[in-house]
């Protein structure tokens, strides 16, 4: 049995309904006040060794987030899911549902699949607040119906406090990683855990780790140069290697799957309208979320100045439009503040090329270092 | 419509066959060309310019005196027909943007950060204002979002949630409040006054319009067809660039006039027509003349396009949705789903059962586009239904709607001739 089958059937043991989202940020709060186990469609090399299945279904040009998924949700490890939850995070994204329920239907198989949207318009602009709170609503009285259950504000309460340890302990987690006294690969592996296991188990690694001694001092070398690592996805774990091995410290990422996700939880958590209104409205910037793009440059900027970045590594998915469209831009202004911008693309076969990127972060870890 | 005998056919058409430049052809690229010079000089004399999506409903802009509105897409795609497209996409690669993104985007990109140099427009008039929408894609918000960092315009986006199942009445009221948004922003930054009536006046031109080109579309059920859908391509340009004027119903009332007339007097594109092919993805402006060509000398007609059978119909409709003389805003946003890209796949496949039952295709073309990932990312799907399903036979051929270095001709006609060849067999098996 693989690590991958062990998370699997570790969740599935613990008895609870399971809901596979799609990234990148849903209401995981609301999944798990309703007594449903969610697990985050993402980071998923680990589970799935082809893509021979979704070849049959996505294009090649599919990212390999999609196919990933695509892969997953229709393999065998995939009958675990007791349903799917997706919202409008990019283009190829929200044509996935019913090419995967082709493919189970393929299967015999059937899946329910939630389906949102979350307003795009900026808050200036539109106030789309009620438009969220309609398709919270809708959201909840179909899981009602699906699985009954049955909502509860107590117990809602509840999950948002648990969420909000969790990304509370990631972010103590990662200024080790900045103080460089935690690998970011060793951080990155931890921070994913908590994609597909419980909240409560994934607080318990959380503090697990945070307690280790072995924490108490930094390991990277002081020589180490700072940067800032940027990207959907964390980089293949031979590549974080390496990164470390090539001299670099990671003092900040802006990773959507680590940073972008953990970096606000809101403070109140009275009903769920409200709760996600605040929740999306004032997330940290992400390419996907349309109306944030104004705060992005701002905050990369913020982030450079706070961790003393001298550099800034894009990992480009390989055909993620919302994120190559803003790199241009994103390059200029860093430059303009000194940091160096050093953009790398990984695509779904790129996991055992690793190779090809070392020199390229050797030359780019020497030319800091001027 | 009587079939002409094939003795009967007029020189003309037995010299030249495919795509031809008809009376409307002609008249079209006048259209074409006063709608760029318009806007230019307009853009010169002080109009508030906006710059679109392609959805996004024009009509509005007309209720304002002195608001005008270029659409970047709409460009893009006459300078890839006019052979620039990679000329412009290469310097867009030059200033960093990946030459993975949609190929109308970095024409647009590398036309506009070069000042408009080699487009056939001479570029497009700096906006003060973008209005994006992402119901037919998110990058295009993305794509607006580089001018909105580079010059500072203003970015207005229009959310649009995707239709999985008929547009729902809470989406209307969503998208109906950002409409508002949109006229309280323009007046605000234009210091014009919205007029009412001269907004219902452009919803009716287009409502007219659009019945027009229903009937002009109508013309591909006669055997053999009455148009080929490459036709039907060059003539969508003008509903982006002058929709809701009174000028594109008299255009498109004689495109339809005219094609009845050829098809009355015997004269078609493709006559010696056996194959009646459906398209689904968006043209490939590059091809246009090359590929109408070469079909028509293997007597194959793509008569039909998702593409272009889409304006005009609700999502997964195939007949017209007539403006019915209620409010004009209502209409609008009713209509805003109408382009395949924000439609999911039962409501595609619903539509292009629609389309080859009424026109009778033979065989689909699914272009899998890699500048369009909305368009093409079900299509795998969707050719195993319409094979399993319809029983039609169907390839898929890889093309760029832009960006001719990502086309190989000899590629995609080897999938079509083998298309063709499925046709014969299945047409031959249904005889024996």
């Amino acid at each position: 049995m693989t690590d991958a089958d062990h998370k699997i059937k570790s969740l599935k043991d613990k008895g609870g309904r399971i809901i596979g989202c799609f990234p990148l940020y849903p209401p995981l709060e609301l999944f798990h006040s309703m007594g449903l186990t969610p697990v985050v469609l993402w980071g998923l090399r680990d589970f799935v060794k082809t893509s021979a299945t979704a070849d049959r279904h996505l294009q090649s040009y599919a990212c390999s987030v999609a196919r990933h998924l695509v892969e997953f949700v229709l393999s065998d490890q995939g009958r675990f899911l007791d349903g799917l939850f997706m919202y409008n995070a990019c283009d190829t994204l929200r044509n996935l549902p019913e090419i995967l329920n082709c493919g189970l239907g393929d299967n015999g198989r059937a899946l329910p699949i939630f389906k949102t949207h979350i307003p795009m318009t900026p808050p200036k602009q539109t106030s789309a607040a009620g438009y969220l709170n309609a398709r919270i609503l809708a959201l909840i009285m179909e899981l009602e119906e699906t699985y009954g259950v049955v909502f509860s504000p107590a117990r809602f309460r509840h999950s948002v406090a648990l969420y909000r340890e969790a990304r509370s302990l990631c972010k103590e987690l990662e200024i080790l990683v900045a103080k460089g006294s935690l690998s970011y690969g060793r951080f990155s592996q931890i921070n994913h855990a908590g994609y597909f296991s419980t909240v409560e188990d994934h607080i318990k690694l959380l503090k697990k780790v945070l307690n280790e001694d072995s924490l108490s001092h930094t390991k990277t070398s002081p020589s180490a140069v700072p940067v800032i690592i940027s990207g959907i996805l964390p980089p293949p774990p031979g590549l974080i290697v390496a990164l470390e091995d090539a001299g670099f410290r990671v003092a900040a990422n802006d990773i959507a799957s680590e940073r972008r996700s953990y970096d606000y939880a809101p403070d109140t958590a009275d009903n769920p309208c409200s709760y996600y209104a605040d929740f999306y409205f004032n997330h940290f910037p992400c390419p996907t979320l349309l109306y944030s793009a104004d705060k992005r440059i701002a905050m990369i900027k913020k982030l450079a100045a706070d961790s003393g970045a001298r550099g800034f590594v894009f990992i480009g998915e390989k055909f993620c439009e919302d994120e190559y469209f803003e790199i241009p831009h994103l390059e200029r202004i860093l430059k303009e503040t000194g940091v160096a911008i050093l953009p790398l693309e990984i695509s779904i076969e790129d996991d055992a090329n690793n190779k090809a990127y070392v020199t390229r972060l050797e030359a780019f870890h020497e030319m800091l270092r001027g | 419509m009587p079939e002409q005998r094939k003795d009967d056919k007029p020189k003309e058409q037995k010299e030249k066959t495919g795509h031809q430049k008809t009376e409307a052809g002609k008249r079209l690229s006048k259209i074409m060309i006063n709608d760029y010079m318009r806007l230019h000089q307009k853009a010169t004399e002080g109009a508030f310019v906006v710059w679109i999506a392609i959805v996004v409903p024009a009509e509005i802009f007309s209720g304002f005196e002195n608001v005008v509105y270029a659409v970047p897409e709409s460009h893009a795609a006459m300078s890839a027909g006019k052979g620039v497209g990679p000329l412009q996409c290469e310097k867009a690669e030059g200033n960093g943007f990946s030459p993975d993104l949609c190929s109308y985007a970095r024409i647009d990109l590398g036309t506009a950060f070069d000042g408009g140099k080699d487009s056939p427009t001479f570029g497009l008039p700096k906006p003060h204002l973008l209005v994006s929408d992402n119901n037919n894609c998110t990058l295009l918000v993305k794509w607006f979002d580089v001018y909105h960092r580079e010059w500072g315009t203003p970015h207005f986006i229009l959310d649009v949630p995707f239709c999985y199942e008929q547009q729902k009445e809470r989406d209307l009221d969503y998208i109906l409040l950002q409409y508002r948004d949109l006229i309280a922003t323009i007046e605000k930054m234009s210091g014009q006054k919205f007029d009412a009536s001269r907004f219902r006046e452009a919803v009716q031109n287009t409502g007219e319009s659009l019945a027009h080109w229903k009937r002009f579309l109508k013309a591909a059920k006669h055997r053999p067809s009455g148009i080929t859908v490459f036709d039907s391509f060059v003539q969508m340009a003008p509903f982006l660039t002058s929709r809701g004027a009174k000028e594109l119903v008299d255009h498109y009332r004689l495109l339809a006039d005219e094609t009845e007339e050829n098809v009355a007097r015997g004269i078609f594109p493709v006559p010696n027509e056996k194959y009646r092919l459906l398209w689904d993805n968006i043209a490939p402006w590059h091809q246009l003349n090359k590929m109408s060509s070469r079909l028509a000398s293997l007597d194959a007609n793509i008569i039909a396009a998702s593409y272009t059978y889409c304006m005009g119909s609700l999502e997964g409709e195939f007949d017209l949705y007539a403006y019915d003389g209620g409010d004009p805003l209502t209409y609008l946003a009713r209509t805003q789903n109408f382009s395949v890209c924000p439609h999911g796949l039962e409501l595609r496949y619903q539509s292009m059962q629609r389309a080859i039952a009424e026109v009778g295709i033979d065989g689909v073309v699914f272009a899998s586009n890699r500048s369009c990932k909305v368009y093409s990312l079900m299509q795998m799907d969707m050719l195993e239904r319409v094979n399993r399903e319809l029983n039609i036979p169907a390839v898929m051929i890889d093309v760029d709607h832009a960006d001719v270095r990502k086309y190989t001709e000899e590629g995609v006609f080897a999938r079509i001739e083998a298309l063709l060849e499925l046709i014969d067999a299945k047409n031959n098996h249904a005889l024996s």
